[in-house]
């Protein structure tokens, strides 16, 4: 599904990421770990597309298509989805008109005809009700006003909507007392298939209590330092960073 | 601007007014003293510095006969709609006090003073609620000559009295030059929406002046889409207390377009509040002006006041102005201004983008929803619809925004 190879990218001259690899397949859900600072924004942004990322060496792969070179526009058609740190609040476009725009987009792309309103409706409040999204909400402007825990479960609400191959999920549990937290995760289980592959990223182990990953990876200076299985996580909680890079592989 | 093309305009001035009541004579010979001591505006004129008066008054001009605006819509009970030529044959004391709203009149204002030939009286009687828009289309006749006309409005609403105007304006080719005024009479407790619409609107200066008695509540929503040069002046004169003006804007501004707002909005009068939302957007190589400036006198304590003013611009060679300013003399007040020049906001296309629609798209549905959350504040459905239809059909990918909503 996705295939990063010797990722070097720099922001402003800054090197950040320096010589990721990492493998995903269909399927499979992993999670990258790692203190502020190392990176883990930088790889969520640079796989979606946004502007101000220089990739100065390596490539990634998905479905076989080299990623780097889609606009951001052809990524997410193509099935990428960036479930973002920080949503951003879009004052005057609604919630629904944005989703049925994007939705629409990319059902062109595959080669489907558009949603009618009907269909579109009736998907929406099955989605909506997967996170708990209140339908008030479905229709105010994209995250204006919205609280932090609203802006993470529109998120999830938007990923069930577009359903796609790969969902990228930043800092999803960032700001997210533990009842939001279970709802969240509940939401992203329920998204889980043979077909789709996750990459959760996170501070914090408490997210992988709820969202059990396949493979952690730990990233720090920006490289992947560690990768193990769920236990990993486990001991990064208790160890702490520095220790888990300096103990000795098993 | 030559000195021949600058006297042109003034040299269709009569020396003398004979006809109409004493009241309207002197007026209109006091109109034409201004503008022969002052002349028109110059570009040094600080209320003018940033528009081309040049163009407004470049050119042979001759005075258009036919500028009275027709009524697009039945009158409802408790409105009455008549010619000002012939109220002022017959029954002149009725407008006496009334043609002079903003007070003395000066340059383009002081024109359409000077020479208008005739107009409308909108009268609304006291305590008439009336839901249905009063409608105007102010259209250049056809002439091939170029051509100046003066449209005057009249619109005075009673005590309690409720009332929606729109107007429309309609221009020509460059060559055609509309002056109005528009004046606005709001006894206590009136309440008034008032909607401007300018569509392509060629060459245009207009004038709305509006007198507020206490309680009374004035909404206007101006909307300009388009026009080769265009300036509007909105004054508001909240005179008793509790008054009340929410004045909006909204503007697209392209190619070699010039729109220039100017509002006005003096607090004579205690326990007032007034806000002012204008909003644009430029590209190409127009140029949008904004100059707004609210007066608190010292008597007009507990004054609300608020006035923001934000511009896009899409393109490098677009050019804003933009100057909201207070001149405030009493001290129990609350009062905000502020302006923004910018482009879009990048990250919120990203993040369009990120759930895969195109960025034609994207940078269209956000462009129509900074102008659309001015539209949004008119309370009439039919009208408000309208209005976000006329702002759709100038943005790109229209079709797409619109089966979308």
């Amino acid at each position: 599904m996705l295939k990063i190879e010797n990722l070097h990218v720099e922001v402003g001259g800054k090197p950040i990421l320096k010589g990721i690899d990492l493998e995903i397949e269909a399927g499979q859900v992993h999670a990258i770990m790692g203190p502020n600072g190392s990176g883990k924004s930088t790889l969520a942004y640079v796989l979606a597309g946004r502007e101000g990322y220089e990739v100065t060496e390596g490539r990634v792969l998905y479905k076989g298509k080299n990623l780097l070179e889609m606009a951001p526009e052809l990524r997410a058609a193509e099935g990428l989805f960036l479930g973002f740190q920080y949503p951003v609040p879009i004052p005057g476009v609604s919630n629904i008109y944005f989703l049925k725009a994007a939705l629409n987009a990319i059902r062109k792309h595959r080669g489907e005809p558009p949603l009618d309103a009907i269909d579109f409706m009736k998907l929406s409040k099955e989605k909506a009700a997967l996170v708990q999204l209140p339908d008030e909400l479905t229709k105010r402007s994209v995250n204006d006003g919205f609280s932090g825990g609203e802006k993470k479960r529109n998120e999830i609400f938007q990923m069930a909507m577009l359903e796609p191959s790969l969902a990228v999920l930043d800092e999803t549990d960032s700001g997210l007392d533990i009842d939001a937290l279970k709802v969240v995760a509940a939401g992203v289980n329920s998204l889980r298939s043979p077909e789709r592959a996750l990459l959760v990223i996170t501070h914090y182990q408490r997210l992988l209590d709820y969202i059990v990953p396949d493979v952690v990876h730990v990233l720090m200076e920006g490289r992947i330092v560690r990768t193990g299985d769920k236990d990993l996580a486990k001991q990064l909680e208790k160890e702490g960073y520095n220790e888990v890079r300096d103990a000795p592989q098993p | 601007m030559t000195d021949t093309s600058r006297q042109t305009l003034l040299r269709s001035l009569p020396s003398s007014f004979d006809t109409g009541p004493q009241w309207l004579r002197a007026l209109r010979v006091r109109a034409a003293d201004v503008l022969r001591e002052q002349g028109l505006p110059t570009k040094k004129t600080e209320t003018w510095r940033f528009t081309p008066v040049r163009s407004l008054v470049d050119g042979e001009f001759s005075l258009t006969e036919g500028a009275v605006p027709s009524i697009e819509s039945s009158l409802p009970e408790g409105v009455t709609a008549r010619s000002l030529r012939q109220v002022l044959q017959s029954e002149p004391e009725l407008l006496k006090g009334r043609l002079d709203l903003g007070g003395a009149p000066t340059d383009f204002a002081a024109l359409n003073t000077a020479l208008f030939s005739d107009g409308l009286w909108i009268d609304v009687s006291a305590g008439a609620v009336v839901e249905a828009p009063i409608e105007l289309v102010h259209a250049v006749p056809d002439s091939a000559q170029p051509g100046v006309v003066y449209p005057r409005v009249l619109v005075t609403v009673g005590d309690a009295a409720e009332v929606m105007l729109i107007e429309t304006y309609a221009g020509k080719e460059a060559g055609q030059l509309t002056n109005s005024v528009v004046e606005l009479d709001l006894a206590r407790n009136a309440k008034m929406s008032h909607v401007r619409v300018h569509r392509n609107a060629g060459l245009q200066v207009g004038r709305v002046d509006v007198r507020q008695e206490q309680d009374s509540v004035y909404r206007s929503t101006v909307v300009t889409l388009g026009g080769a040069l265009l300036r509007l002046d909105v004054r508001c004169l909240l005179q008793g207390t509790g008054a009340e003006s929410e004045l909006n804007g909204a503007y697209l501004v392209e190619g070699q377009e010039h729109v220039d707002h100017h509002t006005r909005v003096e607090h004579q009068a205690p326990r007032c509040r007034s806000q002012q939302t204008y909003r644009g957007i430029v590209s190409g190589k127009g140029t949008a002006v904004f100059d707004g400036i609210v007066i608190v006198h010292r008597d007009a304590q507990k004054t609300e006041a608020h006035q923001e003013n934000r511009n896009l611009l899409l393109s490098d060679t677009a050019t804003v102005h933009t100057k909201p300013h207070l001149q405030i003399d009493a001290d129990d007040v609350i009062c905000s201004h502020g302006a923004t020049v910018g482009s879009l906001d990048e990250d919120q296309s990203f993040y369009l983008r990120a759930r895969g629609i195109p960025e034609d798209l994207a940078r269209a549905m956000l462009t129509y929803a900074f102008l659309e959350s001015v539209v949004d504040r008119v309370s009439h459905e039919p009208t408000r619809a309208r209005l976000s239809e006329a702002v759709l059909a100038q943005i790109p990918r229209a079709d797409d925004i619109r089966d979308l909503t």
